[in-house]
């Protein structure tokens, strides 16, 4: 039995660790692409012959990639902000306020949450051109002015399993909606906010579909996800820069987790626990 | 939750209202009276300072610097006038910014498929009225220039530069033999020139007849047969023209010769299209069908420029040796989008770009394209090396011909070349049924854009 | 506590619908602006022909042109292609690596993280890695296999093998499940196990009858977003094809999607380029409707699953 347990020990580790190996392979080989030279990158070699670090730089120098940095920096951040803003109170309410058709409401936050995004491009896409506000990020920062209906879903989602008793208590005392809503929900619902706020600022980070569509023509208004796309097509025979470009782009997004870990992985394991 | 709907209707109807209203747009071209060019004063001077945008497809260092300069031409004839420029725009780019309301004020585009769907739409605006008031003639151009700018009477877009395409073949992998002027000699030729390793593997190919190998267009090999796209009335004449079974008779012919397998695998391996590694600078085919561009290119590579190669026209049908010398051309457009903020000097800077004979002698010698006046091309400061005067020849031939304007040009294409892989790789039984369905996709579509 | 509160419904709570809607009105106006208006306006643009310059009723023109375009069905079976094999693989993959996870002694943690720092990846990034990764010609995945003698297929550049590419991106990128899983096998109750231990269970039936009960509203959870996910499937569909098809912007040729041979087409990409490179608005909204059609089904299935967890909890 020791003998078996210990066969299966070994089996299930190998296992793991191949598999993990499987896993950092596609991120091995893009960053050795990246530090090849021009020549090289096109050649079956593998490893590279002369450690060309300066492609990091090239990518800064023939791209906007600062610009874009900074664009999707303000997109992700504004559009997560506005996002909190108008999400909270709309889950706050689905969550504890008791009126004719709130489940019906709440219908309608899932059926939001479910509908594909281009759907309903055509009718919005010109709402924006009239209002002259395409060629530009607004279009898809706007919105969350009003509500996103998968923070909502998260959000009512975490505050439903807050015990009535402390917003009782609180109504009690006297307290108003808004109060109650900063003093005692906000604090114990922190780790929901905080994981809404990450997905949704992840989210933007990776949009490509929407500025897809609004960007417009000026490299200076893109983002990053839009930028890589067409880098590739821009220096079609350098898979070195494309894949140090590609490197520079995840990189933010790799550094963050690290710093906000715990966040994340409490933020994926509520979504699929609370869901 | 009763007043949504309500709000919605009410949103709906306003909207609505407001889709169809449209923004007061700049006044077009031709609404104006134009500066005074008979008087004593020079017009220059009677046009308003203004900054232009102009948009382009150019993206190279040493294209976007050529076309600058071009453009600096105009700058010191209207030094009033400044021009700001975008570099790298797609089609794409410029259709979404004219529908979106934010067209600059001048477009270039490297293609001329869009040409009919912007004239037709007035997404580019009619220089007609503009050409008649300054008194340009237009017999200057080529018949297949003065086609694919213009569609069903209004022209929009005047010609820049042109491209016209031909052969080029490796001397060094001739064997001595001369370019082909027939199909049957090219099947002929390309049996003799290819070169197989022992696992029958190709090692160099004589020619790469698939449509999908780089400039292997059916646009671009039509012209070899004479084959036509369009009836006049702008549905698809693909099934009912002989010309296009013999073509693609001959075309699966010579692929079933290399064997379809063996031909993938050899145009997979290839090397970019756009860079170093192309079969061509690597020897790695005999002829291949390019546009006059590739002179350039290949004087520009490193390595390639050494290369011995020399140009022809197009090898053409056995039994039509009259279109031998003519060739598929089309080449960039350049006119003033609908909603340009100063469309009377964008036309200005169109006129200069297009009509003026220095200016185009200059662009061309630096970009190795076609110059498209007859003026320009036969201008003595135009450099005529032999395999470039091969594609001046072509272009300048009465029977080549361009991809005829349509509304779906894009999408017609599209749907020919989507049939043509089934065929090359032999999935096709039955070609007639085929090519009906290719004209079914095309008259379709043709009904649903309005006719 | 709560038992009495249900009894006794206060009278503070009276007028709690004005004050519900006060603090929803700003989703609602924007549920009626950005879910409604556009579904209506969708269904009035479709019978239209419109192009942003000119709005022309055409009936069902559209429509007609929908249903025996084969694109249409094409794009169609390639949405469905990726409901039907890329989610179930997804799911099970990442319940698999999952399951291996919780069962490891030492090295979890590290493991853990480098499975889900994938998922990270910006899409556009991910996809543009694989699409180099799987270079028939010089990329390095067919490069080792053909050390080991395997002639690698073309991947991106074949239509048989272009939606299991994504497959295998789908698989790198299945962090966010994973981890999902292994919260959700972490809550099974040990003593469950040595008690089916002791009654002589082996592991697949341990699985089935003490894993499988617990776990099961999270499986049907990520199956469920999953199918939706795939529905929506755009980014990863167009990238590919884009560089795959080696498509050069700075050319100006127009791009056809769904390189190669259209194998790559989902619907939702059909209906943007119908939409926003063709601007044949009045057919992409005939476009939308049917991709609204088929989340709906979709959502149905979802939204049974959610009344029945809300009437249990």
């Amino acid at each position: 039995m020791t003998r078996r347990r210990a066969l299966m020990w070994i089996a299930q580790h190998a296992l793991a660790i191949a598999l993990a190996l499987t896993f950092l392979g596609p991120v091995v080989f893009v960053a050795l692409t990246a530090l090849m030279t021009d020549e090289q990158a096109l050649t079956s070699r593998l490893w590279p012959e002369q450690w060309n670090w300066a492609n990091f730089g090239e990518v800064f120098a023939r791209s906007e990639l600062l610009t874009w940095t900074v664009n999707t920096f303000v997109y992700a951040s504004l559009a997560t902000l506005f996002m909190l803003v108008s999400s909270v109170p709309a889950a706050y309410a689905l969550a504890r306020f008791r009126f004719r058709g709130r489940k019906a409401a709440f219908l309608v936050v899932i059926s939001a949450m479910m509908l594909p995004p281009q759907v309903v491009a055509v009718p919005i896409y010109l709402v924006w051109a009239r209002l002259d506000l395409t060629d530009s990020l607004w279009p898809l920062i706007l919105p969350m002015l009003f509500g996103d209906a998968f923070s909502i879903f998260l959000l009512r989602q975490f505050l439903l399993t807050i015990p009535r008793d402390y917003t009782d208590a609180a109504k009690v005392d006297g307290c108003s909606d808004v109060r109650i809503l900063f003093t005692v929900i906000l604090p114990m619902a922190r780790p929901a906010i905080a994981a809404v706020a990450l997905f949704s600022f992840f989210y933007c980070w990776n949009d490509y579909y929407g500025p897809l569509l609004y960007a417009g023509v000026d490299q200076e208004g893109w983002t990053l996800s839009l930028g890589l796309a067409t880098f590739k097509a821009f220096h079609s025979v350098q898979w070195n820069l494309t894949m140090a470009a590609t490197l520079l782009v995840t990189a933010p997004v790799i550094i963050v987790f690290l710093f906000a870990q715990r966040v994340f992985i409490e933020g994926v394991t509520l979504t699929g626990v609370k869901g | 939750m009763r007043f949504v709907p309500l709000a919605a209707a009410g949103l709906l109807a306003l909207s609505l209202t407001a889709c169809t209203a449209g923004k007061e747009a700049p006044p077009s071209l031709g609404a104006q009276p134009g500066p005074t060019t008979s008087g004593t004063g020079p017009a220059a001077a009677a046009l308003p300072a203004a900054t232009l945008e102009l948009w382009h497809g150019f993206s190279t260092d040493v294209e976007t610097k050529a076309f600058e300069e071009a453009v600096a031409g105009f700058t010191k004839k209207f030094p009033q006038i400044k021009v700001t420029m975008k570099k790298g725009i797609q089609d794409d780019q410029i259709t979404q910014a004219i529908r979106g309301g934010k067209a600059p004020d001048v477009a270039a585009s490297f293609t001329t498929d869009n040409v009919a769907q912007w004239c037709k739409s007035g997404a580019f605006q009619d220089l007609t009225p503009v050409i008649e008031q300054d008194g340009i003639d237009l017999s200057v151009l080529p018949a297949a220039s003065r086609a694919y700018t213009e569609f069903e009477g209004r022209r929009c877009t005047m010609p820049l530069l042109a491209d016209a395409y031909g052969l080029y073949y490796n001397k060094a992998l001739m064997k001595g033999e001369q370019p082909p002027k027939t199909l049957s000699e090219l099947t002929e030729l390309t049996k003799k020139l290819t070169v197989r390793d022992a696992d029958g593997d190709i090692k160099v190919a004589g020619f790469i007849p698939s449509f999908q190998y780089y400039e292997n267009s059916p646009s671009h090999l039509g012209p070899m047969v004479g084959a036509r796209w369009y009836n006049d009335d702008g549905t698809s004449a693909i099934g009912a023209d002989p010309a296009w079974k013999q073509l693609l008779r001959w075309q699966k012919d010579l692929v079933d010769w290399y064997g379809y397998d063996k031909l993938e695998k050899f145009r997979k391996g290839l090397g970019d299209e756009w860079g170093a590694e192309h079969p061509f600078f690597k020897g790695k085919v005999a002829m291949v069908l390019d546009g006059e561009w590739r002179n350039a290119m290949i004087a520009n590579d490193s390595v390639a420029k050494d290369m011995d190669y020399g140009t022809a026209p197009l090898p053409v049908a056995d039994d039509q040796p009259d279109l031998y010398g003519s060739g598929f051309t089309a080449g960039t457009v350049i006119g003033v989008p609908r909603g340009a903020e100063h469309p009377r000097q964008a036309w200005e800077l169109v006129k200069h770009l297009t009509t003026d004979t220095e200016s185009l002698v200059t662009l061309s010698n630096a970009l190795r394209n076609v110059p498209t006046t007859q003026a320009a091309m036969e201008h003595p400061d135009l450099a005529r090396d032999d395999n470039f005067a091969t594609f001046l020849d072509i272009f300048a031939h009465p029977k080549t011909s361009t991809l005829p304007a349509n509304v779906n040009s894009v999408f017609n294409q599209d749907a020919f070349s989507t049939f043509l892989i089934q065929w090359e790789k032999g999935t096709v039984k039955d070609l007639d049924a085929g090519l009906a369905g290719v004209d079914k996709r095309i008259n379709d579509k043709l009904k649903l854009s309005g006719g | 506590m709560m038992v009495s509160t249900r009894v006794a419904p206060p009278r503070r709570w009276r007028g709690e619908g004005v004050r519900a809607l006060l603090w929803l009105s700003p989703w609602i106006i924007g549920i009626a602006v950005f879910f409604v208006y556009p579904l209506l306006s969708t269904v009035y643009f479709s019978f239209h022909r419109y192009d942003l310059f000119t709005l022309e009723f055409v009936g069902l023109d559209n429509y007609r042109y929908a249903f025996s375009d084969a694109r249409v069905l094409q794009s169609a079976l390639n949405t469905l292609w990726l409901v039907v094999f890329m989610v179930p693989a997804q799911v099970l993959f990442a319940l698999g690596v999952a399951q291996l996870l919780v069962k490891l002694k030492i090295g979890g943690g590290i493991l853990r993280t480098i499975f889900y720092l994938p998922s990270l990846v910006p899409m556009v990034a991910g996809t543009v890695a694989f699409v180099y990764l799987l270079n028939p010609a010089t990329g390095p995945v067919n490069q080792l296999l053909a050390r080991f003698g395997i002639t690698g297929p073309d991947w991106f550049g074949s239509a048989a093998w272009a939606k299991p590419s994504l497959t295998l991106l789908a698989l790198w990128g299945a962090g966010n499940t994973i981890m999902i899983f292994l919260a959700a096998l972490l809550d099974v109750p040990r003593h469950l196990y040595e008690a089916a231990a002791i009654d002589g269970a082996g592991s697949w039936r341990q699985f089935r009858s003490v894993t499988l009960p617990v776990i099961s509203p999270v499986l049907m959870f990520s199956a469920v977003t999953g199918v939706i996910y795939a529905v929506q499937y755009f980014t990863q569909a167009m990238i590919a094809s884009r560089v795959a098809s080696g498509a050069t912007d700075s050319a100006g040729t127009t791009f056809t999607p769904g390189y190669p041979d259209g194998s790559l087409l989902t619907l939702p990409q059909h209906l943007f380029h119908t939409g926003f490179r063709d601007w044949s608005m009045g057919l992409a909204c005939v476009h939308a409707l049917l991709l609204f059609a088929v989340a709906m089904l979709f959502t149905l299935i979802l939204l049974r699953q959610f009344s029945r967890a809300e009437g249990t909890s």
